[in-house]
């Protein structure tokens, strides 16, 4: 078991001026090196555990709380969210909308400038961020010029410049086409392969049981299920019951589980082809 | 049977304002009445371009454009929206009100409904799409997908006889998901015709009739999804996955007609 990076304990919250109670005594815990995808229906609480995670909920945007979120061993209700930067870094679904500065390369420094970096750091990190993130050969480009999918990983690569140990993607693919959802996949993919920690809240099921290793379902605030991806999609019953399902080739499998090779419910294509083996047409 | 034609392309060719490049290469494109169709293609092969076309947003470089057979030079955006409406993919570039009554009172009130119309038409669309909690809501404090479900339901409002939806399924949950399809076939089923433009293939091969794949400005193939997404050359060349079940079917057979839905698969492969 790994390090315990981000802990909820008994944590419930209230926006301001509401009465509806959106996260419900969420307990959990991600471990450094996880790479967990959150899904769940809309308002099921998935953006507000998010900016909860990062602490701007509640103590930017305010609101009423009750219990505690442990970031990398410190409580937020006694830093109140501070700090929360160095460790967490959070990309949002509409990334256009982040934006400031004229160029690639501005917008990638932005932060670091904020923070006080030292120039010759700042243009380390750039480099090391706009590589990452394929965006070297773009640095003198407005970031309003860029594709779907480029503008995502330019959101990604202002994060990675700040270099933090856990990577949060609140719906960052949901604007883009097939290649600029499958690039930022890739790249955080990469990211976690290389050590970091990846959170990141999408709809496409698909690609979350590609590239995660457990899965957080919510739904009206409170955490349906949480743990192994596998186990989690194998449970269709309980996903459809709230709104969610299963990838295809995990929904075809549970359906016709006569002749499937092994005790695996597939869950990604590559999987599907093996367990389906036996049902292959020759000729 | 002969089917009427709704909307026609004629060596559409269109070229952005300093771009230089031809967004659209005289494309000729005969969508019928009651189609319930999609265009596929990726980012940059002129889909958005082309639908922009239909009601004026755009207007062609070269070639003409006819909306019900009526040539569209010369006709303004406001009278032709009436009989082609259009969903815009981001609904931060359409939602301009600051109640989401409002923003569903706009579309009748330009288009002279009476009041006894523009009331029947909204509080149908409130009912179906459950908006009567946010009636009074500013919509640019609704979060994304809801406000992408006030977009559709703006439009949805003067039920234009050609529906135009621009990636209506970004950002939609399975409950989103499941109210477009209500709406589609809703629409279809009255009669009106259905223009999607998707990514969303899973989305695509379950909720349309017929396909339409373009690549750079071209429309390189149209067809049945069982034609399309069999055809390997056509979605190389357009980069097109094609849905996970299909993509299986296709590696355990290969042959006969795709399976495009959970249902097919499960249909061809039980016994």
């Amino acid at each position: 078991m790994g390090k315990p990076i981000i802990e909820f304990k008994h944590f419930s919250y209230r926006y301001p001026n509401s009465e509806e109670i959106v996260l419900k005594d969420i307990n959990l815990t991600i471990e450094e090196g996880d790479f967990v995808g959150i899904i769940g229906c809309n308002k099921s609480g998935k953006t507000t555990l998010c900016q909860s995670m990062v602490g701007i909920l509640p103590f930017v945007l305010g609101g009423d709380w009750d219990g505690e979120i442990v970031v990398d061993g410190k409580s937020y209700n006694e830093t109140h969210g501070e700090g929360s930067s160095d460790v967490i870094g959070i990309v949002f679904q509409d990334a256009e909308s982040q934006f400031t500065q004229e160029t690639v390369e501005d917008e990638i420094a932005f932060a670091m400038c904020n923070f006080g970096f030292e120039k010759s750091l700042m243009r380390e990190r750039v480099e090391y961020a706009a590589k990452a993130c394929g965006l070297w050969e773009m640095l003198d480009r407005s970031p309003y010029r860029l594709s779907g999918g480029q503008q995502q990983r330019l959101a990604v690569a202002c994060i990675l410049a700040l270099r933090p140990r856990v990577l949060l993607l609140d719906e960052s693919t949901s604007q883009l086409d097939p290649q600029g959802r499958d690039e930022v996949f890739r790249l955080v993919e990469e990211l976690h392969a290389s050590g970091s920690t990846v959170i990141m809240v999408d709809h496409n099921i698909e690609k979350i049981a590609e590239s995660t290793n457990k899965v957080l379902v919510l739904h009206n605030g409170e955490v349906v299920d949480y743990g192994d991806t596998h186990k989690v999609f194998a449970n269709k019953e309980k996903l459809n019951e709230h709104f969610v399902r299963v990838p295809q080739v995990t929904d075809a499998a549970l359906a016709i589980r006569e002749k499937l090779v092994g005790d695996i419910v597939p869950i990604t294509l590559k999987e599907a082809e093996a367990t389906f083996g036996n049902y292959k047409r020759e000729g | 049977m002969e089917r009427n034609v709704a909307v026609e392309t004629r060596d559409l060719v269109h070229v952005y304002p300093n771009g230089g490049v031809k967004a659209l290469k005289g494309v000729n494109l005969k969508i019928y009445e009651n189609d319930k169709m999609s265009i596929i293609g990726q980012n940059g092969s002129g889909k958005t371009t082309i639908v922009r076309h239909f009601n004026g947003l755009l207007r062609p470089t070269e070639g003409q454009v006819l909306l019900f057979g009526e040539d569209t030079a010369g006709k303004s955006v406001g009278e032709m929206a009436r009989r082609c409406g259009y969903v815009f993919q981001n609904p931060n570039h359409q939602i301009f009100c600051t109640t989401v009554k409002e923003e569903l009172e706009v579309a009748p009130k330009n288009f002279n409904f009476t009041e006894e119309e523009k009331k029947a038409e909204i509080d149908k669309v409130v009912e179906m799409m459950h908006l009567e909690s946010i009636l009074n809501t500013h919509p640019m404090t609704l979060d994304y997908t809801t406000k992408k479900i006030v977009s559709i339901a703006s439009v949805l409002v003067f039920k234009p006889e050609v529906l135009i939806l621009d990636e209506p399924t970004g950002g939609l949950d399975e409950v989103g998901r499941r109210m477009l399809t209500q709406i589609i076939n809703m629409m279809h089923e009255d009669g009106h015709t259905v223009v999607m433009i998707s990514h969303d293939m899973d989305y695509v091969a379950e909720n349309s009739d017929r396909i339409v794949v373009m690549s750079q400005g071209e429309v390189i193939a149209d067809g049945e999804p069982k034609e399309i997404f069999l055809n390997a050359p056509v979605l190389e060349r357009a980069m097109i996955a094609p849905p996970q079940i299909t993509s299986l079917d296709l590696f355990l057979d290969g042959k006969g007609e795709a399976a495009l839905s959970v249902q097919d698969f499960v249909r061809k492969y039980k016994n």
